[in-house]
C-alpha cells in the first residue's frame, strides 16, 4: 500500500494537513457494591471536580460520566519503530458508570505537531485541553502501530491506561461502596487508537482480543475529522469496551461450571447474580449509534457482538427454565393441575 | 475471600499444604489465585509442577511488581502450564487455579510505604476477580506478614473478607512459636492492632493449622512397642493441654493434616490420583485436606465461642 504523502507528520510545515490521530484507553469493571447506585448516587459518586456537574442522563438506561480530569504529561511515546519522540501535553481522563453498576474510566489525547519544536511553558498546554504535542519525527501510522503494541506499556512511555486506572483505584474507596459485589469479576482494558486515512476509503474497525484482560481497537476514519467529529470517537470506544466487557463477564458465568452438572438451586445461584445486574445493561449504540452508524454495524457483524449475547442470555433462560421442571414434577399430584377438578 | 497462610518456623508444611487448599478449592469450581509472599524462597511454582521457573520467576513475578519495575505481575495459569500428569487439563468443573510467582532475586523494597500501596490494589484487584486468594507468607515475623496486615487495614480492603491461617507442627516447640507469633508482644494481633484492625475482627478471622500430625495409622504409632505406645499416648494429651492454654485449642483449630510419606521426600500436590489409582499417597491425607478445603468456606468453622 502507498501512503499519501500527507500521512508523514514532520515539522510544522504542514500542520494544516496533519492526519489526526487519537489514542486512549478504557478500564471498565464491575463497581464493588452490593446493590446498584440510584441517579443520585451516581451524580454524587462522580463529583470528581467542585467546579463542574456531573452529567447524567436517564434514557434509554442510568449513565452518568464525570467532568474531565487533566493530566500533565511530558514523556516518551511509544513509537512502533522504536524512533526517539517525545510528547508533551494534558490527557483527559473521566469515570462512568451504567446502570449504577458498571463503571468505567477512561484516558485519552490527541496528537499534534509542535509548532516550536521544544519544550513550552505548562501555561501553553493547559490552554489546549487532551492535545499531546510531539517533539521529533514520526508518522501517524508509526504512532498508532507503537501505541497498540504489546510494548506501549513498558515504564517511562506514555501510558493513558495508568492515568485510567488511577481513578479506578481512587473510586474503589468511595464510601458509597459497601465492597460486596453479587458477583466476581475481571476488569478488561481496551487500548484504542483512532487514525484518519483518505476521503472515499471505507471506515474500518479493528478490534482484537489480546488475552483475557487485554483488547485493542483500531479505527481508521475516512475524510474530514473535525472537532465535533474527533469528540465523538471517545464515547464510542467507551461503550465498546462497557459491551464486550458484559460480553466477557458473561461468557465466564455461563462456562465456569458446565450448567448440565449443576443441580437447581445450585444454578439459581450462579447465573441469579448476572440476570438480576447484567442482562437489563445491553444497548449497543445506545450513545454513540447516531454520531458513528457505520463502526456499530461493523462490530455487530465481525465478531457479532449481539449475536453471541443473545445466545448466552437464551442459554441462560433456557436453564433457568430447565431448573423449573423437575419441581413441577415432584409436586404432589393435586397440585399439579389446579384448574382442572377432581375426576374422582 | 483473602486468605494468608503463616507460620512461625519453617519445614512446617504450611506451603505445601496452602498449595494444596488452593488446588482442591478449584476442584470444587472455584477460581483460586495463589500468591508466592515468601520472599525469602519463592516454592510455589516447584509444588505446582510449573516449569521454567522451579525457584520463582526470572523476571516480572511478585517482587518487580511490588518494587514498581512491571505494572501487572506474572500470572501463571495452572492448569494451562503444569508439568503434572494430573494438572494438565482443568478436570470438568474446575474453577481457575492461577499461580502469582516469586521472583528468583528476591531482594529488599526501596521504601515500604510504596510497597504497601502497590500491595494494596493487587489484594484488591484480585479479590474483585477470585473467589479466594491464597497468599503464603514467609515463616516467622517477616517483612511480607507486616506487608499483609497493613494492605488489610486499608480503607480499600476494610470490607472483603480476611482469614489468617497459622500453620504449626504438633510439637511443642512448634506449639509454642505459634502462639507466640499469633498472641506474643510483637505478634499477628497485636501488630494488626497496632496498624488498626478491630481486635475482634483479626481474632476471630484467625485459625490455625495442625500439620505433620503423627496419625493413628502412621507405621510409627500403629507398631510401636507397648511402652512406646504408652508414652506417645501422654505426650499427646500433655501436647493437647498445652494447645488449649496457649490458645491453639480446638476451637481454634481450622483442621489437622496427617504425616505423609509423599511430603516427606517431595514437596507437591495431593492429586486423587495419587491415593486412589497409584496408592503412593494415603487416603487419610487426602480426606484431610478435602476437610480443610470444605471448612475453609464454612462459616460455622468460623464461629468464635
Amino acid at each position: 500500500m502507498t501512503r499519501p504523502k500527507r500521512d508523514k507528520v514532520s515539522g510544522n510545515k504542514d500542520a494544516g494537513h496533519e492526519t489526526v490521530v487519537v489514542c486512549g484507553e478504557v478500564r471498565t469493571a464491575l463497581l464493588q457494591t452490593s446493590l446498584p447506585l440510584s441517579q443520585d448516587q451516581c451524580a454524587r459518586f462522580l463529583a470528581l471536580r467542585p467546579d463542574e456537574p456531573v452529567r447524567v442522563s436517564e434514557r434509554p438506561n442510568v449513565y452518568a460520566v464525570s467532568p474531565d480530569l487533566l493530566t500533565g504529561v511530558d514523556c516518551r511515546l511509544p513509537a512502533a519503530s522504536g524512533s526517539r519522540v517525545r510528547g508533551v501535553g494534558t490527557v483527559r481522563a473521566h469515570a462512568a458508570l451504567t446502570g449504577g453498576r458498571v463503571i468505567q474510566a477512561s484516558a485519552h489525547f490527541q496528537y499534534t505537531t509542535s509548532v516550536s519544536g521544544q519544550r513550552l511553558p505548562w501555561s501553553h498546554y493547559l490552554v489546549r485541553p487532551g492535545l499531546v504535542e510531539r517533539l521529533g519525527r514520526t508518522t501517524a501510522d508509526d504512532l498508532t502501530a507503537g501505541f497498540l503494541a504489546p510494548r506501549a506499556t513498558e515504564p517511562g512511555l506514555l501510558d493513558p491506561g495508568s492515568i485510567a486506572s488511577r481513578l479506578l483505584d481512587r473510586a474503589r474507596g468511595h464510601e458509597l461502596l459497601d465492597g460486596q459485589p453479587p458477583l466476581k469479576s475481571r476488569r478488561t482494558r481496551l487500548r484504542w487508537a483512532v487514525r484518519q486515512v483518505p476521503p472515499g476509503a471505507e471506515p474500518s474497525v479493528h478490534f482484537t482480543i489480546v488475552d483475557t484482560e487485554r483488547r485493542t481497537l483500531l479505527l481508521l476514519l475516512p475524510g474530514l475529522m473535525d472537532a465535533k467529529a474527533v469528540a465523538s470517537v471517545p464515547p464510542f470506544c467507551e461503550e465498546l469496551a462497557l459491551h464486550d466487557w458484559l460480553l466477557t463477564t458473561l461468557i465466564r458465568v455461563v462456562e465456569r461450571r458446565a450448567l448440565g452438572s449443576l443441580s437447581g438451586p445450585e444454578v439459581a445461584n450462579r447465573l441469579g447474580p448476572a440476570v438480576s445486574h447484567l442482562l437489563h445493561l445491553w444497548l449497543p449504540g445506545a450513545r454513540s449509534g447516531r454520531e458513528l452508524p457505520e463502526l456499530w454495524n461493523g462490530v455487530e457483524q465481525q465478531p457479532g457482538f449481539t449475536r453471541q449475547w443473545q445466545t448466552l442470555v437464551q442459554r441462560i433462560r433456557d436453564q433457568l427454565a430447565l431448573q423449573s421442571l423437575p419441581l413441577h414434577d415432584s409436586a404432589p399430584e393435586s397440585s399439579r393441575a389446579p384448574t382442572s377438578a377432581p375426576r374422582r | 475471600m483473602l486468605v494468608f497462610a503463616a507460620s512461625d518456623k519453617g519445614g512446617t508444611g504450611r506451603s505445601v499444604t496452602s498449595a494444596n487448599l488452593a488446588y482442591r478449592r478449584a476442584l470444587r469450581g472455584d477460581d483460586v489465585c495463589y500468591l508466592d509472599f515468601d520472599f525469602g524462597s519463592p516454592t510455589a511454582a516447584a509444588v505446582f509442577a510449573v516449569p521454567d521457573i522451579p525457584r520463582g520467576a526470572a523476571s516480572g513475578g511478585l517482587h518487580s511488581h511490588l518494587r514498581g519495575a512491571v505494572t501487572e505481575p506474572l500470572r501463571i495459569d495452572v492448569w494451562d502450564r503444569s508439568e503434572h500428569d494430573s494438572l494438565r487439563y482443568a478436570p470438568a468443573g474446575a474453577g481457575r487455579l492461577v499461580l502469582v510467582p516469586g521472583d528468583l532475586g528476591g531482594g529488599e523494597f526501596a521504601t515500604a510505604q510504596e510497597a504497601v500501596n502497590r500491595c494494596t490494589k493487587l489484594f484488591a484487584q484480585l479479590e474483585e476477580e477470585f473467589d479466594l486468594v491464597l497468599v503464603d507468607l514467609s515463616a516467622g515475623r517477616s517483612f511480607a506478614v507486616d506487608m499483609a496486615l497493613e494492605s488489610t487495614a486499608r480503607p480499600e480492603l476494610r470490607s472483603a473478607p480476611c482469614h489468617w491461617l497459622v500453620f504449626h507442627r504438633w510439637t511443642r516447640q512448634h506449639i509454642l512459636a505459634a502462639a507466640g507469633l499469633v498472641y506474643g508482644e510483637r505478634g499477628l494481633l497485636a501488630n494488626g492492632i497496632a496498624l488498626g484492625h478491630d481486635p475482634a475482627r483479626l481474632r476471630a478471622a484467625l485459625r490455625f493449622v495442625r500439620a505433620v500430625v503423627p496419625g493413628q495409622d502412621s507405621p510409627g504409632i500403629k507398631h510401636a512397642r507397648p511402652p512406646q505406645s504408652v508414652w506417645m499416648h501422654a505426650v499427646s494429651r500433655q501436647l493437647d493441654a498445652l494447645a488449649a492454654e496457649n490458645g491453639l485449642g480446638h476451637g481454634k483449630v481450622l483442621g489437622s493434616v496427617p504425616e505423609e510419606p509423599v511430603l516427606k521426600l517431595q514437596e507437591q500436590l495431593i492429586t486423587d490420583e495419587d491415593v486412589l489409582e497409584t496408592q503412593v499417597a494415603n487416603p487419610e491425607t487426602r480426606s484431610a485436606l478435602e476437610q480443610l478445603a470444605r471448612r475453609l468456606v464454612d462459616d460455622k468453622a468460623w464461629e468464635e465461642f
